[in-house]
């Protein structure tokens, strides 16, 4: 999917003297050390797992045949995830690439896949499942508010923030002297990036990020100084203070990160040559940040970038091939990019998505909304080339079925997902509870991916 | 005749009151004189309704009463397939008598009812009336998507899109007709020119209840279908309108209702259960019981209640199964008939879901029924349920007015929505006009701190284009809005670009717009004044044909600037922002417009237009 350019301007706001007038001041560069960067990727609509990750083997692949009908892969496309003695039990959707993928990247030990995870209040057999009074999740099988839940990884009630954002609160004091807020967003406002005291940045992916018709001349400096004064009057209601809040910090970001997103000499850029998907861009714009870290004084970065629409309720095998093939060679790009720079086991990523999918195919050559799904981690720091969390019986009306067609009750929490990379990231076991209120519901705290 | 630009139909009040002025000689002058009443109609319009005369009476003379005679100019429209619909009322529907209302006041009104004030307009407004405006507003009618025809879902080899080769005529067919481009544009001209400015603004928040996205309907002639549905729709009742949208092929084959077969058990497939689910959790009642007000309904231990649950989802899903594409015309009719964006979806009994249903609140549908009868009990029940009325009213308010109505304003919608006062339940146009007419919506100001809301990318761009004499061909404001995060009918998903329970982080404060409201669309807005107000806005674009660009006017503007900095700003204060900038404000923008020569009148009113357009203060409209 190719977003459309935005507008590009002449004149766009420079440093100096204009700056100075917003408060803004040069970023300092410094030496970093143990720097961690975690990089969200939303796959919004409900990706449907059970096509991402498909058991290989002859017994499993014909009972996956056999219950998937006319939207079961071909056995001979899957690419085998070789586990510890060469032999694969599952394999991946192809699209998402062999050597220039995450074949490849599993095979390097860099890719994770946690089995079946999901959102939850506490653990759930199926028959706790069908009982009346059991705590469960509110508006399963509804979009929004499952994004919202692996957002919030809060599943009982409505919640003001996103994990991300209560781990950049938790970490706040590692990025002081930070010149640009610590988390920064390609997928514009969300939960996942929203903390009780910083929201992130949203950024475009192509076009520049900056204001522009500013030059260095009395009447654009009186003008400059007439905008920066009407940002700062008028105060003291909600949506006015609201939207002068973002106007200031766009300003400032946008000061800063100009030159870092405009950058097409950095080492990064090469890796991303033959990719223009947006996905690929979103992750590229990533990459320079990441490369600027020590010019932007960051230490804990959160980076939110998504990909979609995942929600193949017809379609399903086209949807797929075209979206895995985007998302596939721009992982791989994007680690590997890391690596290049001396951030290979700093930089982790991570997908999320509001449900999986009905195990059954519709009559409409697609699936619809379920429940726990297959979600991978990758980057140097992980323990990859294994599966970790335990696998759904995978049959219609199996005990990990909560009904008749294939609809899979977690048997991971987002909770305990969310803790494993916290922990990574920085957050001690004491803490935990902090960023993730509900993690003593579930056993282990952590899963040893990373 | 070249059907690319929509004739716009004007009431017969504005025919009478238009000949009434001392200027009004022939059409042409009319149409130059309709500036009044519809600001921007580009020279091409005027001329092509000087020949569909459907500026009427004044080419074929009217009789007595206003009517126009029929002859060849009645016939020539009907030719050129205008596509204007009848207005509402009978033609001898006695309009209310002008009781005039503040300035500021109709200032406020126009921001609500239409996208955007205009200075003439405001002086006519508030001549008018809010009974009158609303009265001639009702019976107005629709200026709808026009030129458009079939094209097959696959496009045909001369007709792909080739980014090597843009101005090609492949790459030009693929944008005009597999791209939402010209509707785009239309959407655009609509705005900023039709007289039916209240009903394309509750249509426009109705395709952001009700919505397709171009994200899977590209087809430029099904979503101008769609669009003209909801046109169609403002103003009649509600439970038209859902059942319009439910047999649309192209909420069908946006949401799936298209094709969708009774399960087949041996196949190992179930009815898809997309539309069931968005039918109901955003067309009409949501997830949760609602009060009236507005308020979840709790149970006794203080907790939400579901409004349904994965049974009732089965239960529409079976419904709404055995409907497909209407028969391209001359062929007959399969179940898998070939994507057709026109007229409405046919049934085929033998596809449908023959055993009970389960709707809402334990209610059983029968087995046996035909899909019509299924669709119609469904649909009674969703249409009947108390939450449609707080539900879709608080929307609609947040849309028009403010993002914080009181429980008590969404109270006093929802019951104009149970009954319009003729005991009617769903009357979409009583419900606008009580919308409109509330306390919390009138006066010079609100009566709420946090009164109003944040102006959506298309208002922002059109209330600043229609205060400021611009003229657009939609090109250059379609990346604009792109930008600015707002893609013209392509949200990402049916949950549209931003949802209504969206709050500012820490606070309690609604603020839906606020969703698209970030460092990277906030820029955008500021760098597109830049490019419309200082760098001349955007010139022609060769490959669109008729182009005119995007311009405004702002040569009054300068002529008010000789007179002083601070009469120059109290204008735009007044065109922009209904007089509402605080003097803070205005010295800040007086202290800048003084470095710049004080005969430069120009330079003047572009550097205050800009600092005003760009400001926070013009942002969120109160």
């Amino acid at each position: 999917m190719h977003r459309r350019d935005l507008l590009k301007h002449a004149g766009a706001l420079g440093a100096g003297a204009a700056l100075s007038q917003l408060g803004i001041f040069a970023a300092r560069a410094q030496t970093v050390s143990d720097y961690k960067a975690l990089v969200c990727i939303f796959m919004y609509g409900g990706n449907d797992g059970n096509n991402t990750i498909v058991p290989i083997g002859a017994s499993g692949y014909a009972a996956y045949a056999a219950a998937r009908t006319l939207i079961a892969l071909p056995q001979n496309t899957l690419l085998p995830l070789a586990e510890a003695g060469g032999a694969a039990t599952f394999g991946l959707h192809p699209a998402l690439g062999g050597a220039t993928g995450l074949q490849a990247m599993w095979d390097a030990k860099q890719l994770a896949i946690v089995a079946n995870v999901g959102t939850l209040v506490t653990p759930l057999t199926k028959a706790q499942y069908l009982q009346l009074n059991t705590a469960k999740p509110a508006s399963l099988f509804s979009h929004i508010d499952q994004q919202l839940q692996w957002q919030a990884s809060l599943s009982a009630a409505p919640s003001t923030t996103g994990w991300g954002g209560r781990l950049a609160d938790q970490l706040a004091g590692l990025n002081t002297g930070m010149s640009i807020p610590s988390m920064i967003s390609t997928a514009g406002n969300n939960l996942f990036v929203t903390g009780r005291a910083s929201q992130a940045l949203a950024i475009p992916t192509s076009g520049s990020f900056a204001l522009s018709g500013f030059h260095n001349s009395a009447p654009d400096g009186a003008r400059l100084s007439a905008l920066a004064a009407l940002l700062g009057v008028d105060r003291g209601t909600d949506l006015l203070d609201a939207a002068q809040d973002v106007m200031t910090g766009a300003l400032r970001s946008s000061a800063v990160l100009k030159p870092v997103l405009e950058a097409n000499t950095g080492a990064v850029n090469g890796y991303f040559a033959t990719q223009n998907s947006d996905i690929a861009l979103q992750l590229l714009a990533v990459a320079k940040i990441v490369e600027a870290r020590a010019t932007l004084g960051a230490r804990r970065q959160v980076f939110l970038v998504s990909i979609g629409p995942f929600d193949t309720h017809t379609e399903q095998l086209n949807a797929q091939q075209t979206l895995f093939a985007e998302l596939g060679p721009a992982l791989k790009s994007f680690h590997d990019s890391m690596s290049n720079i001396g951030a290979g086991a700093s930089v982790t990523s991570f997908t999320l998505s509001d449900f999986s999918r009905t195990y059954q195919p519709n009559t409409n050559g697609g699936t619809d909304h379920a429940w726990g799904s297959n979600h991978f981690v990758a980057g140097g720091a992980v323990k990859g080339g294994q599966f970790y969390g335990k696998w759904p019986e995978l049959a219609l009306g199996s005990p990990d079925d909560l009904g008749t067609v294939g609809r899979w009750i977690p048997t991971t929490a987002v909770d305990q997902y969310a803790a494993t990379l916290a922990s990574w990231f920085g957050v001690g076991a004491g803490d935990l509870a902090l960023v993730l209120p509900n993690l003593a519901a579930f056993a282990p705290a952590t899963l040893g991916f990373i | 005749m070249s059907k690319l630009f929509a004739c716009t139909e004007l009431s017969r009040q504005q025919l009478a009151a238009a000949s009434a002025m001392p200027q009004a000689r022939s059409p042409i002058s009319y149409c130059g004189m309709n500036a009044r009443i519809a600001p921007q109609l580009p020279s091409v319009l005027c001329r092509m309704m000087r020949i569909v005369a459907l500026c009427g009476c004044l080419l074929t003379g009217c009789d007595g009463d206003g009517d126009a005679v029929s002859g060849p100019a009645a016939s020539a429209a009907a030719t050129l397939g205008a596509t204007a619909t009848r207005p509402a009322a009978s033609a001898s529907t006695i309009m209310p008598p002008a009781v005039s209302m503040g300035v500021t006041d109709a200032a406020r009104l126009l921001e609500q009812a239409t996208f955007g004030p205009t200075p003439s307009e405001v002086t006519r407004v508030a001549a008018l009336g809010f009974d009158g405006f609303i009265a001639e507003q009702l019976t107005t009618p629709a200026t709808t998507y026009s030129g458009f025809t079939y094209v097959p879902h696959l496009a045909a080899p001369g007709c792909h899109f080739n980014a090597a080769s843009l101005g090609s005529a492949a790459s030009t067919c693929s944008r005009d007709n597999y791209s939402l481009f010209q509707v785009q544009r239309q959407f655009f001209a609509h705005a900023l020119t039709g007289p039916d400015q209240l009903r394309q603004r509750v249509a426009f928040a109705l395709s952001q209840l009700f919505v397709v996205s171009g994200e899977k309907v590209y087809e430029a002639y099904g979503m101008a279908a769609f669009q003209n549905l909801l046109l169609h729709d403002a103003f009649g009742n509600f439970r038209q309108v859902l059942e319009d949208v439910t047999l649309s092929p192209v909420m069908g084959w946006y949401l799936d209702m298209a094709r969708n077969a009774k399960a087949n058990p041996a196949g190992g497939t179930a009815p898809d259960e997309n539309y069931a689910r968005e039918v109901l959790q955003l067309f009409s009642i949501g997830v949760n019981k609602l009060n009236a007000d507005g308020s979840l309904a709790l149970d006794a231990n203080s907790q939400p209640q579901a409004t349904y649950d994965q049974n009732v989802i089965d239960g529409f899903s079976a419904i709404f199964t055995g409907w497909t594409f209407a028969p391209l015309p001359g062929t007959q009719s399969v179940w898998m008939n070939p994507i057709n964006f026109q007229g409405t979806m046919v049934s085929f009994p033998e596809q449908h879901e023959p055993g009970t249903k389960l709707l809402l609140d334990g209610v059983v549908v029968p087995a046996g029924q035909t899909p019509e009868a299924d669709l119609k009990a469904a649909l009674d029940a969703v249409f009947n349920h108390p939450n449609v009325g707080p539900f879709i009213g608080k929307q609609l308010i947040q849309h028009l007015v403010t993002s914080n109505p009181s429980p008590a304003y969404v109270a006093r919608i929802a019951a104009v929505f149970a009954n319009d006062g003729q005991g009617v339940r769903g009357d979409l146009a009583a419900v606008v006009k009580a919308i409109l007419g509330d306390v919390e919506a009138r006066g010079a100001a609100p009566s709420q701190p946090d009164g109003g809301h944040l102006r959506e990318p298309a208002l922002f761009i059109t209330t600043v284009l229609r205060a400021l004499g611009g003229r657009s061909d939609g090109v250059f404001l379609n990346d604009a809005i792109t930008a600015m995060g707002q893609p013209l009918f392509t949200p990402l998903t049916v949950f549209n670009f931003y949802p209504p329970s969206y709050v500012l982080p820490g606070t309690n404060t609604l603020a839906p717009e606020f969703f698209i409201q970030n460092a990277a669309t906030g820029l955008a807005r500021s760098n597109f004044i830049n490019q419309l107000i200082l760098l001349g806005g955007a010139a022609p674009e060769p490959s669109v044909g008729g182009s005119i660009g995007t311009t405004v006017e702002l040569s009054s503007l300068a002529n008010v600037a000789a007179t002083s900095a601070d009469t120059l700003v109290d204008a735009l204060n007044s065109q922009l922002v209904h007089g509402s900038l605080s003097s803070a404000a205005h010295e800040a923008i007086v202290t800048a417009l003084n470095v710049l020569p004080a005969d430069d009148g120009l330079e003047r009113a572009r550097m205050a237009a800009y600092l005003i357009a760009t400001s926070q203060q013009f942002q969120v409209e109160r």
